[in-house]
């Protein structure tokens, strides 16, 4: 496998700086340097950030016990890093990455802005919160407590719904935002993690089982289950939406999905338990490897990887280069 | 550090190819983010233990304070230093320890209280992890200090803490040997100092390491000081041992320090001699010294009742 690549890279080797020039996306922003990908490192405490050009870490930024998810702010100047036992939101500047400061607020694990922007969602998945505060305020404006372990949420594109799975409970719920009222509690399956709405319907990650399953929006309804490997951790939609990934923990896969049809396409091998990941301009999965200590950078067509060494327990993974897409503000579409 | 990402890696492919598999199979996923902690809590115990091992083992061969005809008695504290660090009950504690903890925040925060961490009490710390790690580590030997203190002081808790004392072939071993009960009283007693400062940060495995080591060697049968100043800075087998000595069992006792002295040097309890007396408790039950762990617990348990129950 790294012959293979090393051979192919090799007639490269002399154009490589004509060709970054040419393929190089246009800048960031005035003041932004290198593309830069921030790795959550929740066994240890820090974010890696890592040069996306050269593939190396050139810093790491201090957190208080647990970093584990992000999300950009609606205006695309902060970006928050969850530090869940830490009780802190963290802020860094999504360019630079420079730290920015950080906010007291209750075990956040996991979160989401509205597409409206209105609300800011926040998983507790300690405490068995689900919190919901003001968008531009982030006061709190409503807590459920809707079952055990919130782990991942995600909501319908008009903002009226979100819809949170319950890891400890084996159930998703979904809340009625416009009243602040819980709408349904379905059992899903063993340990319901990652949570994506597509195509009018929401898609579900079981990881107790080896899948994940389609919901109906409206009633909770389970309409199928598509079998993508063993521990179905986390799931992500293309910009293009042309490919659906489903990280799978157990089995040390990730699985391409069809968005049209969910028929499995392809299962890339990735051991060294994959979580979240992120899609580079040039097509590359950047995926978070929990076991292995590292960040793969998999190349989606060949299907090889190579990897970065990061910290402990990598959890989340940020690519600023999703800063230029329009319309991005979550995690799940990369 | 390369040790550091030696032993994670470790951890991960146990967790990976071992408790994550088995998790599946029960249907027990929802504990799948906290297993990789319990492998890590298992293979630095492990490291721990046979560190301790390797440095310890041939100091007390070649600088004995006293020989053994037999080390029989030694047998017991192998058994509860193995449960301590590498077996069960570093992984119930953690367990226990976690659900307590979501229960108390769970229930701050339900009152619009947010838990604190000493960062946040002391914001400069933070972005400084080595220090506020040191720091942490001098606030728990503090707390230690006084619980170790106060159990020589209430009767019915030295019934318990007798057990610790009854050794009188103390070794590297020793240090983990307690009634299960006085570890029950100590993980409330650090649970509610962790409220109050939040959990230290658990970066630094290879630190809280270094200070598990400092208590054991302080047990470890060695004719070892530190010198004048070093005696000072770090708790020694000679300060221990004084702690350990026949007069120090009961409620006049000496050098009550786990990791650091200052807290003996602070309120007048500390004995820098320079002696290396016979250690044990003369007034516990011969089970206590030389039976078997069931016995020892069983006994133990025994007086604590009995001080409990008949005071006077
Ligand atoms: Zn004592
Ligand atoms: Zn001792």
């Amino acid at each position: 496998m790294i012959l293979r690549r090393t051979l192919f890279s090799l007639p490269l080797l002399g154009f490589t700086s004509a060709l970054a020039d040419a393929d190089a996306p246009p800048p960031l922003a005035p003041g932004a340097s290198a593309p830069l990908a921030m790795v959550m490192n929740s066994g240890e405490a820090t974010v890696s950030v890592i040069n996306m050009t050269t593939r190396e870490v050139i810093k790491t930024l201090p957190t208080y016990r647990e970093p584990s998810h992000w999300v950009l702010t609606p205006d695309r100047s902060k970006l928050f890093i969850c530090d869940a036992s830490g009780n802190a939101l963290f802020i860094v500047d999504p360019l630079t990455a420079q730290p920015l400061g950080h906010m007291t607020i209750a075990d956040p694990y996991q979160l989401g802005y509205t597409p409206d922007q209105k609300y800011l969602v926040v998983n507790a998945l300690r405490i068995n919160h689900v919190d919901v505060y003001d968008g531009v305020t982030l006061k709190l404006v409503k807590r459920f407590s809707p079952g055990k372990m919130p782990s991942h949420l995600d909501f319908s594109p008009d903002s009226k719904w979100s819809f949170n799975s319950m890891q400890g409970s084996d159930t998703l719920v979904s809340f009625d935002l416009t009243d602040m009222t819980t709408r349904w509690s379905v059992k899903v399956g063993p340990t319901p993690a990652g949570v994506l709405w597509h195509n009018g319907k929401i898609l579900v990650c079981i990881m107790g089982a080896n899948g994940i399953i389609e919901v109906d929006p409206v009633n909770g309804e389970i309409l199928r289950h598509v079998e993508t490997g063993k521990g179905a951790h986390n799931i992500f939609i293309t910009e293009n939406k042309a490919t659906i990934y489903v990280s799978n923990r157990i089995g040390g896969t990730l699985t391409a999905l069809d968005p049209a049809t969910l028929a499995v396409r392809r299962n890339y091998t990735i051991p060294g338990g994959p979580d979240d990941l992120g899609e580079a301009p040039d097509g590359k999965l950047w995926i978070a490897l929990r076991f292995a200590e590292a960040v793969a950078v998999l190349d989606p067509v060949s299907g090889d990887f190579s990897k970065i060494d990061v910290g402990r327990s990598p959890h989340g993974i940020f690519l600023n280069t999703a800063m230029r897409k329009p319309g991005k503000l979550t995690a799940e579409t990369l | 550090m390369f040790l550091d990402r030696f032993f994670s890696i470790i951890a991960g492919d146990i967790d990976q190819w071992l408790i994550l598999p088995v998790l599946y199979h029960f249907g027990w996923m929802e504990w799948e983010e906290l297993s990789f902690d319990w492998a890590l809590i298992c293979v630095y115990g492990m490291f721990a233990v046979i560190v301790t091992y390797a440095v310890c083992w041939p100091l007390e061969a070649l600088f004995p304070v006293e020989r053994w005809a037999s080390r029989k008695a030694v047998g017991v504290d192998v058994l509860y230093t193995i449960l301590n660090r590498v077996g069960v009950i570093p992984i119930v504690s953690f367990l226990l320890f976690y659900q307590l903890q979501v229960v108390f925040t769970g229930t701050l925060v339900d009152w619009g209280f947010v838990p604190p961490d000493l960062e946040m009490w002391i914001p400069a710390l933070f972005g400084h992890p080595v220090i506020t790690f040191l720091i942490y580590a001098l606030i728990l030997d503090f707390a230690d200090y006084w619980r170790h203190r106060l159990s020589h002081t209430f009767r019915a808790w030295y019934a318990l803490h007798a057990l610790h004392h009854a050794q009188r072939q103390m070794s590297f071993w020793s240090d983990d040997r307690n009634h299960i009960l006085d570890d029950l009283i100590s993980f409330v007693w650090f649970f509610v100092i962790g409220l109050a400062i939040g959990i230290p940060p658990l970066q630094f495995p290879l630190l809280i390491l270094l200070l598990r080591f400092i208590e054991s060697l302080s047990h470890a049968n060695i004719r070892l000081s530190f010198g004048w100043l070093g005696e000072r800075l770090l708790v020694s087998p000679r300060f221990h041992r004084l702690h350990h000595a026949l007069k120090g069992a009961g409620r006049k006792s000496c050098n009550y320090g786990g990791v650091f002295p200052y807290w003996d040097m602070m309120f007048g309890t500390a004995d820098f001699s320079d002696l290396y007396l016979p250690t044990g408790d003369a007034r516990a039950p011969e089970a206590l010294a030389t039976g078997g762990y069931l016995a020892q617990q069983w006994t133990g348990a025994k007086m604590f009742a009995g001080a409990m129950f008949k005071r006077g």
